[in-house]
């Protein structure tokens, strides 16, 4: 029997298994699936990891998550204040940064493995490599070093440091973005990670312009990518669109998979990868909670026959709304499994 | 002359160039060009060629949505000291982000393009219970309330737009005060804001400023 990495190494290798790869990303899900507030089944690691084991059973797709909430790069850094929701994910509450003398301030953890809001992501990661390990993809998620600086200081005064702010400042910033973008991924992967999603909004020209991408973005994207390694990294902007950015970032950092926007056109994105790495065609599950059956099931159709013609493409979810009800995932899962068979 | 300024201007803007833009604003007002016409007749057009670029499909972005807006309100603050006389608002609005909800930027975006519309707008601020939102539109005699959500959560849930919509119908205000919302889920699902019942929805903060003076007019028919 195929497990979830067999699919997803055909895949990369552009060889057939049975199907092509699914990843379904369930996060806050795994509080109903326990049946606990958010708030307290955030609270532990094993929480997450018995969560994210049960779910992959119970829909049968390829990944498990070791992702809690974003903010939880924040807290690495210092965020006290964390907001709760009943159906949703956690939000920063309390921005780290709030002047500019707060970053001269700001402290790297000297190993964030040590460090208390890492401790419980470590023990969710030793139970899915004990328990998932080699036979389903352990996927884990952090920020470039372009991004975290708006959970840190929020978007809106991230981008006017950015844009409009004194560059040493800005630089200053990024640097230490980028010192713990570069622990992390050591630790991920020391506790192990198999898939690291290098989430980059910035990465893509519906945040920035071309100009700002080239300038900014991509020499970042070239020192966080040279300092760790391509290894099971993913390109993603935070469901922002990046098919005009793909070509320049496979040939300057040659990162081999990019998870695409459900926004962006499927079969254009494969056609500028040409084989060169993995195409990951990703439903716009924004919509899922009122989609059809039918409706659900024509959707998945024409993602994979955009993409899946000539492998080495993952059918993916982005981060899927608490609300969406579980006969849609399943309609959504069964579509996949079926149309994406290789015959 | 207008129209080569408004290109230069755009062009600074779609560059994400503050100085440059600000530069060609100060350099007309020195030439002889009225601050009205410096609002009326470049930032405001400016704006509609943004909007128009976009449901173009030009590849216009979030930073230059920002710029948009920023420069919009800093030259409209230079400007209004020096209009021959100030104009009556186009409308009242309140704004925030939906309960739960920490976002700023799309309602910074917002506030920035209304101002140059004559719109007096109250930044309501952040994870705004819907009965504030109420309560201060009443207070401030709104004809819109805005609210802004950057999650699926918050856009949808039972303390954002729909606890809104359903507060101004209890106290039959619907005919007098319209509810927009916008945020990243309603992009992914352009429907969404039927869903939540709101009066209207726009594509991003730029394209805002248009649909809430319509919505103005609305109230006022």
């Amino acid at each position: 029997m195929n497990t979830g990495m067999d699919r997803l190494s055909a895949a990369i290798n552009g060889v057939k298994s049975d199907r092509i790869p699914v990843f379904c990303n369930l996060i806050d899900q795994g509080a109903r699936e326990l049946g606990m507030p958010l708030k307290e089944y955030y609270a532990k690691g094993e929480h997450v990891a018995e969560a994210q084991l049960r779910m992959r059973v119970k829909y049968g797709y390829d990944n498990v998550w070791s992702l809690f909430y974003v903010g939880k790069e924040a807290e690495l850094l210092g965020c006290a204040n964390i907001l709760y929701a009943k159906d949703g994910p956690p939000n920063v509450e309390d921005f780290v940064i709030k002047t500019y003398d707060d970053i001269a301030r700001l402290e790297v953890p000297a190993d964030i493995t040590a460090h208390p809001a890492f401790a419980e992501e470590a023990e969710c990661l030793r139970i899915l490599k004990r328990e998932a390990g080699g036979k389903y993809p352990i996927c884990a998620y952090i920020s470039s070093s372009m991004t975290l600086p708006a959970m840190l200081m929020g978007m809106e005064k991230w981008l006017e440091l950015l844009l409009f702010g004194p560059a040493a400042v800005r630089d200053e910033l990024i640097r230490k973005c980028h010192e713990i973008f570069v622990k992390e991924i050591k630790a991920y992967r020391d506790n192990g990670a198999d898939v690291l999603v290098y989430s980059n909004p910035f990465g893509s020209t519906d945040t920035v312009p071309m100009k700002n991408f080239l300038e900014h973005s991509l020499p970042w994207i070239e020192k966080d990518i040279t300092a760790v390694g391509t290894d099971g990294i993913v390109y993603y902007c935070g469901m922002s669109r990046f098919n005009k950015v793909i070509d320049i970032v496979l040939e300057r950092v040659g990162i081999g998979a990019y998870y695409l926007s459900p926004l962006d056109d499927i079969a254009e994105g494969k056609k500028i990868i040409a084989g060169r790495g993995l195409t990951c065609g990703v439903i716009n599950d924004l919509k899922l909670a009122e989609w059809t059956h039918d409706e659900i099931r024509a959707e998945v159709k024409r993602l994979i026959n955009a993409g899946m013609p000539g492998g080495k493409f993952l059918f993916g979810t982005g981060v899927m709304p608490y609300n969406i009800p579980e006969e849609n995932i399943r309609t959504m899962l069964e579509a996949a499994y079926e149309y994406g068979q290789w015959k | 002359m207008l129209d080569r300024i408004i290109k230069v201007y755009n062009e600074a803007i779609f560059d994400t160039d503050r100085d440059r833009a600000l530069q060609i604003v100060h350099d007309a007002v020195a030439k002889g060009v009225s601050p009205e016409d410096i609002i009326f007749k470049v930032v405001l057009p400016a704006m509609d060629i943004m909007i128009k670029s976009i449901s173009e499909n030009f590849d216009a972005n979030l930073a230059q949505h920002f710029m948009t807006a920023q420069i919009a309100d800093t030259v409209t603050s230079e400007m209004l000291a020096r209009f021959k006389t100030i104009p009556s608002p186009a409308g009242r609005m309140v704004i925030g982000t939906a309960r739960g909800d920490m976002h700023s930027l799309g309602k910074r975006i917002v506030i920035g393009c209304l101002k140059a519309r004559m719109v007096e707008v109250t930044d309501l601020g952040l994870n705004v219970a819907p009965e504030h939102f109420v309560e201060e539109a009443v207070a401030r005699d709104a004809g819109v309330i805005g609210i802004s959500a950057m999650m699926s959560h918050t856009a949808r849930g039972d303390q954002g737009c729909l606890r809104v919509r359903q507060l101004l119908k209890e106290r039959g205000l619907e005919n007098r005060i319209k509810i927009i919302v916008g945020g990243a889920p309603y992009r992914f699902d352009t429907e969404l804001y039927k869903i939540v019942q709101a009066d209207a929805w726009a594509i991003d903060g730029v394209a805002a400023g248009k649909v809430i003076v319509d919505l103005f007019q609305e109230v006022q028919s």
